[in-house]
């Protein structure tokens, strides 16, 4: 009788029961284990912020056994975090390379908070380009979700209709919305935890905040913006310090562009930068000053 | 999915939910409405004459209430069994007319992901319904039936003992609560075993 509404329910238990035998429970934080994704052969991608401790980690594996991981890397910025697994014949997860998905796209959220796996369904309420997190680092494309948040969903897939894998979900990006952390993203992070064991990440040991500039000095100094950013503080013996930045400069411009918002700033941040000299234009003692700032590599767990 | 097929899945939504409303009644006391009930098959159970209703005992609070069929014509209930650590109570009442119960699902076991839709009367708007997935099925563990089927689905008050379906109209649990954003629905095939049991202790 109701042939397309039982063939769509075997579906999706299909689509679970197939992306669920890439997901495993992690047991790396007290109480409730996280979720995490095999994402290639011994390869497990896991969020940053449910693995507590750096050792003595175990995984259940979908057919229910256990099995020690160590952890390769962490990446706070993206909260995502590698474990490696060795000698298990575990099928690796899925995955749907062909950019982000639509939004109303039907997907599925799973997890494994112990040896069962769990589900939660929804739509993509958003889809758009790529975002900075608060710590900087650049995302492919903003994935929100219209969907439940349950114990375990950190660290788990969101996977299509099809059981494929379109992303990492975390709570702990956004404010405790829940957002997907696409592929593209995953797997340039999971490259190079593999390589490095940390992201590469360049800083300058400042803290901004916007102001705008008088309306007459902004004229008697000709600017092109009356926006810039307050240096509210300064790392001590960090890279800006060292490159002679004020406390109460107001950074206009930094490598030949306009700074109005601290992203601005981490824009010009990306790894290859570090060590490599940014022209930026400040205002001190109501005069335009040039300098030469150097980022230097960011310490891993700190901001910005 | 092509257009038809998207429109063929709304009808069935709709044709599946109308078929479950006539399972499910509300219940009153004092004319206040306390939740929803399930229409159970009382005679293929234990050949019992009158009709039965199943629902959570958080819902009936007193001896009697009143059964509201999907009809509307009003029945007075009596509640026959309780069991408030389950969290489930059973009402006799006379039908005067041939009722249909709901058709439980022995088999097979429940599978994560599937669809499941959920009956109630949320606010006292009669037969709402909500369209959900399994979120996780508790393992069976040595053939034992899990405690809760924990769904994907958002209920309000006025759910609370009401039917939780299969895709294909089968009773697979009894709303009972929601937790963590999940719905707790009570296991059918725990309630039908639950019921013959307490039927037992009657006659004994």
């Amino acid at each position: 009788m109701s042939t397309v509404l039982q063939s769509l329910s075997t579906a999706l238990a299909d689509a679970v029961e197939s992306a669920g035998r890439a997901v495993v429970a992690i047991h790396a934080r007290r109480r409730i284990p996280a979720s995490g994704v095999h994402w290639q052969p011994g390869v497990v991608v896991a969020t940053n912020h449910t693995i507590s401790r750096d050792e003595n980690i175990t995984l259940t594996l979908p057919d229910g056994t256990t099995a020690p991981a160590s952890l390769a890397g962490r990446d706070p910025s993206t909260d995502l975090a590698i474990l490696k697994l060795a000698g298990q014949s575990l099928p690796a997860a899925s995955l749907r390379r062909d950019g982000p998905p639509k939004i109303g796209e039907l997907v599925i959220a799973l997890g494994r908070p112990g040896p069962s796996l769990t589900a939660s369904w929804g739509v993509v309420s958003r889809a758009d380009g790529p975002w900075r997190t608060w710590q900087g680092a650049e995302i492919d494309s903003l994935l929100r979700l219209d969907l439940a948040i349950y114990d375990g969903f950190s660290g788990g897939p969101l996977v299509d209709a099809g059981g494929r894998v379109l992303g990492i979900n975390t709570s702990a990006l956004a404010r405790g919305v829940p957002v997907t952390i696409p592929v593209a993203t995953v797997e340039r992070i999971v490259a190079e935890l593999l390589e490095r064991g940390n992201i590469r990440r360049a800083y300058l040991g400042i803290g901004t905040q916007p102001v705008r500039v008088p309306e007459s000095l902004a004229r008697k100094l000709e600017l092109e913006s009356d926006l810039g950013l307050l240096i509210v503080s300064l790392e001590s013996g960090g890279p800006a310090d060292r490159d002679g930045l004020l406390l109460g400069d107001v950074l206009l411009e930094l490598d030949g562009a306009a700074v109005n918002d601290p992203s601005d700033v981490l824009a010009k941040l990306g790894g290859d930068r570090v060590g490599k000299p940014l022209s930026a234009r400040v205002i001190r003692g109501g005069q335009v000053k040039a300098l030469q700032l150097t980022p230097g590599e960011r310490p891993t767990s700190r901001a910005a | 999915m092509t257009d038809s097929m998207t429109a063929d899945l709304a009808q069935e939504v709709a044709a599946a939910v109308n078929q479950l409303r006539h399972i499910t009644v509300q219940l009153r006391t004092q004319g206040a409405a306390t939740g929803a009930g399930i229409l159970w098959n009382a005679a293929e159970s234990d050949g019992r004459e009158g009709g039965l209703v199943i629902t959570n005992a958080h819902v009936v609070q007193g001896d009697r209430a009143t059964i509201e069929l999907s009809d509307g014509t009003a029945v007075r209930g009596r509640v026959v069994a309780r069991d408030s650590k389950r969290d489930l109570a059973a009402l006799e009442f006379e039908p005067g007319r041939a009722v249909v119960g709901a058709v439980v699902r022995d088999s097979p076991p429940l599978r994560v992901g599937e669809l499941v839709i959920a009956l109630g009367h949320p606010g006292g708007l009669a037969g709402a319904a909500t369209l959900g997935i399994i979120h996780g099925a508790e393992s069976e563990r040595e053939g034992r039936t899990p405690r809760w089927i924990r769904a994907d689905v958002r209920l309000a008050p006025g759910f609370s003992g009401g039917p939780l379906a299969d895709a294909t109209g089968r009773l697979v649990g009894v709303n009972t609560m929601m937790q963590g954003g999940l719905a707790l629905a009570i296991p059918a095939l725990a309630v039908e075993a639950w019921v013959r049991r307490a039927h037992t202790m009657a006659l004994s």
